[in-house]
């Protein structure tokens, strides 16, 4: 192996493995090699220039968290690093009787627990339904689902507030509120996972039904299994978009400070009260909003890459 | 379900009995929207443990009768009865059918073992009777040791039994098998045959078994329904098809070289007929003769139809030979097949075994040389030009 492909010394080499004798011109070869590693190496600088860029403001974050509010400054400084490392934010946040912030943290992971397993339950049914079954309708459905996509989800705000409001789904009732908006819509989301579904053979449907199965066990027996990767990623942006949403959870928790979501909560901080006093809290209040996320996506991204339609059919 | 499993089969070939399984075909129509009709009024009965081949080129409704049987497909009209029992409206898993599907469609994500075990677990079987199954199969095809592979790691042979052992375990009424071998390549096809028919004296139930393929079907079925744009064309046993297609498309099918058609005139002399063509003339035999006066055939234009096994090649001129030139000239082993084109451009296929030609005969059967065929009157086909019908046949 290791013979063959070290830059040869002279102008033929008999390649053992394909049998033949190959002629080599050793300059070519060389520069060849050496145009490639120029190239590579201007793509891995821009690469390492773009994640800096991209990672700075992270990193920011997490540095302005750990400078104490109470010893050094709670607000903005003009430099970077803490002069003291000191764990005085977090330590408020979780423990001050003034801080509602495990109260936020609680409500947006209720209304972001509730939203993985709902959501994903209804994408992938809908996508299910619309990739396998054929009904009247169905085109109709699709097409009306594409345009209605195709309007941003804030036209429908105004309305939807005093839909909730009429439930008592609003201020005091923002959790479950929230979970319903989020959810009731979720199915127009089809598109990724219908899209995995139809590359699952329709053969693999059949034979299941023959063998016995219901439909309903087809899906959770055959496609899901085969659809893992698609299910992982349907539960992962189920979760995103409520434990990071503001907009809807701002106007519909309105006013009523324990119903708030962590985004809603944190901005608070900053835009209501002392802005000088709680940046570095707000601060450490980003720091651990990303924290289950980042768990969540470190943990599930092996499935990400996961094919398991191998073999099912001839191929 | 359970009782089912006294009906499995042995290892010894000991057989205990079985319920019925027919399959009842009436009027069965399937139409999809926009008004495509891919079946027409289908009618067959087929009887408790026959073996059916439904064959026909693509396109001629073969598969969508099997899946409509299966339940796959909806009957737009008609009655589907399995066993006296009308399974219009039953769901495939109540019909009590396996069936074997042309890419296999094994599960990916579970073993071997699990794919055959599948539609038992299924049926909450307890886990002994699922075990014995499963090793029975296995043990009948050839697979026991890949049950713990995935079917992935199995090669397309292997993949084609495991499909058929998932049918197996079933023990199942109906055996449905849609173009089950014609992933596998030629060799393998042929080994797989064979298995079938073993496998059918073994699982001894009704099978109904789609292909494309004539030589499949020749050689699988007790009945042949040959198939086209939707329509039965013909129903019968290998040789009754083969001896007496009804109409043309049928006598091209049916048969590998496919038969040769020719131009050619019926003339009615006194109380016989005979065939001219090419300037030969044939006299027929007196079944012919018979059938053609009862139906009252005058002298006509006709399609004459003659398979290239039953010509006889001859090196000199006699009389009622027809002369041909010869176009290509295949050489197949143990015989010969020679394209072949008459005075009036027909083309002719014939098959001439080698082993009685001698050296100067085998050397003059080149491009452009002439040769002179003929064939007794038993072996003709007669077709009517318009309704491409069989005069004597049907």
């Amino acid at each position: 192996m290791s013979e063959k492909n070290k830059i040869p010394e002279v102008d033929i080499v008999i390649d053992q493995e394909a049998g033949v004798i190959r002629e080599v011109k050793p300059d070519k070869l060389r520069s060849k090699k050496g145009h490639e590693r120029r190239v590579n190496t201007s793509i891995y600088v821009t690469l390492v220039l773009m994640s800096i860029i991209w990672l700075a403001p992270f990193v920011f974050l997490v540095f302005q968290s750990f400078r104490s509010y109470l010893t050094e400054s709670g607000g903005m400084v003009n430099y970077l690093l803490p002069k003291q490392w000191s764990l005085d934010n977090y330590t408020w946040l979780l423990t001050d009787p003034s801080s509602d912030f495990l109260r936020w943290y609680g409500n947006t992971l209720i209304i972001a627990l509730f939203c993985s397993v709902l959501q994903t339950f209804m994408v992938l049914s809908v996508s299910y339904a619309l990739s396998r079954l054929r009904f009247k309708g169905r085109k109709l459905i699709m097409n009306v689902v594409l345009v209605l996509g195709m309007f941003p989800g804030f036209l429908t705000m105004i309305i939807l507030y005093f839909l909730l409001r009429q439930l008592g789904l609003t201020q005091d009732g923002a959790v479950p509120g929230l979970i319903l908006i989020y959810v009731a819509s979720s199915g127009m989301g089809y598109y990724i996972s219908k899209g995995f579904f139809d590359t699952i053979p329709k053969s693999l449907d059949e034979s299941a039904r023959i063998d016995g199965a219901t439909r309903s066990q087809v899906f959770r027996l055959i496609i899901m299994p085969l659809a893992k990767p698609i299910v992982i990623y349907t539960i992962l942006m189920a979760f995103m978009a409520p434990w990071g949403d503001y907009v809807f959870a701002s106007y519909v928790a309105f006013g009523s400070k324990p119903n708030y979501n962590v985004a809603v909560g944190l901005y608070q901080w900053v835009n209501v009260n002392d802005y000088q006093g709680y940046f570095t809290r707000f601060c450490a209040g980003g720091v651990l909003v990303a924290v289950p996320v980042t768990v969540l996506f470190l943990a599930l991204q092996k499935y990400y890459v996961e094919g398991v339609t191998g073999g099912a059919v001839k191929g | 379900m359970a009782a089912c499993g006294g009906n499995w089969i042995r290892g010894s070939g000991r057989k205990e009995k079985k319920h019925m399984a027919s399959v009842t075909l009436e009027h069965v129509k399937k139409i999809y929207d926009k008004n495509v009709v891919a079946v027409h009024d289908f009618n067959l009965e087929i009887k408790d443990k026959e073996f059916v081949v439904f064959v026909g080129p693509s396109g001629c409704g073969k598969s969508t009768t099997l899946r409509m049987i299966a339940g796959l497909e909806d009957i737009s009209d008609g009655i589907l009865k399995i066993d006296d029992r009308v399974v219009n409206d039953v769901e495939p898993k109540d019909r009590d059918i396996a069936m074997v599907f042309q890419n296999y469609a094994l599960y990916p994500h579970i073993t071997v073992y699990e794919n055959l075990a599948f539609s038992l677990r299924l049926r909450k079987m307890d886990k002994e009777e699922i075990h014995r199954r499963v090793i029975q199969a296995a043990d009948i095809l050839g697979i026991t040791e890949y049950l713990g592979r995935k079917p992935k790691a199995l090669s397309g042979g292997q993949r084609q039994r495991v499909a058929i052992g998932r049918a197996i375990v079933r023990n199942a009424k109906v055996f449905l098998m849609d173009e089950p071998l014609s992933n596998l390549d030629a060799k393998l096809r042929n080994q797989m045959r064979a298995e079938i028919i073993l496998l059918r004296k073994r699982v001894n139930t009704t099978f109904v078994y789609v292909t494309h393929d004539q030589t499949e079907a020749m050689t699988l079925g007790d009945r042949i329904v040959v198939m086209k744009d939707g329509y039965i064309q013909q129903v019968g046993t290998p040789q009754e098809v083969f001896d007496t297609p009804v109409n043309l498309f049928v006598a091209g099918f049916i048969g590998s070289p496919q038969m040769n058609f020719l131009k050619a005139h019926l003339t009615k002399e006194g109380s016989g007929y005979a065939v001219e063509l090419l300037g030969a003339k044939i006299p027929l035999n007196e079944d012919q003769n018979q059938v053609l006066a009862k139906k009252g055939f005058g002298s006509k234009d006709i399609i004459l139809g003659v398979r290239p096994e039953h010509t006889t090649v001859l090196f000199d001129n006699t009389q009622n030979a027809i002369e041909c030139t010869i176009d290509v000239n295949e050489m197949m082993g143990s015989e010969l097949h020679l394209h072949l084109s008459s005075k009036n451009g027909d083309r002719i296929i014939v098959r001439l075994p080698t082993v009685d030609l001698t050296k100067e005969q085998r050397s003059s059967l080149a491009y452009g040389n002439k040769l002179y065929i003929t064939f007794p009157a038993k072996v003709v086909h007669l077709f009517d030009p318009e309704t491409e019908a069989s005069l004597i046949n049907g």
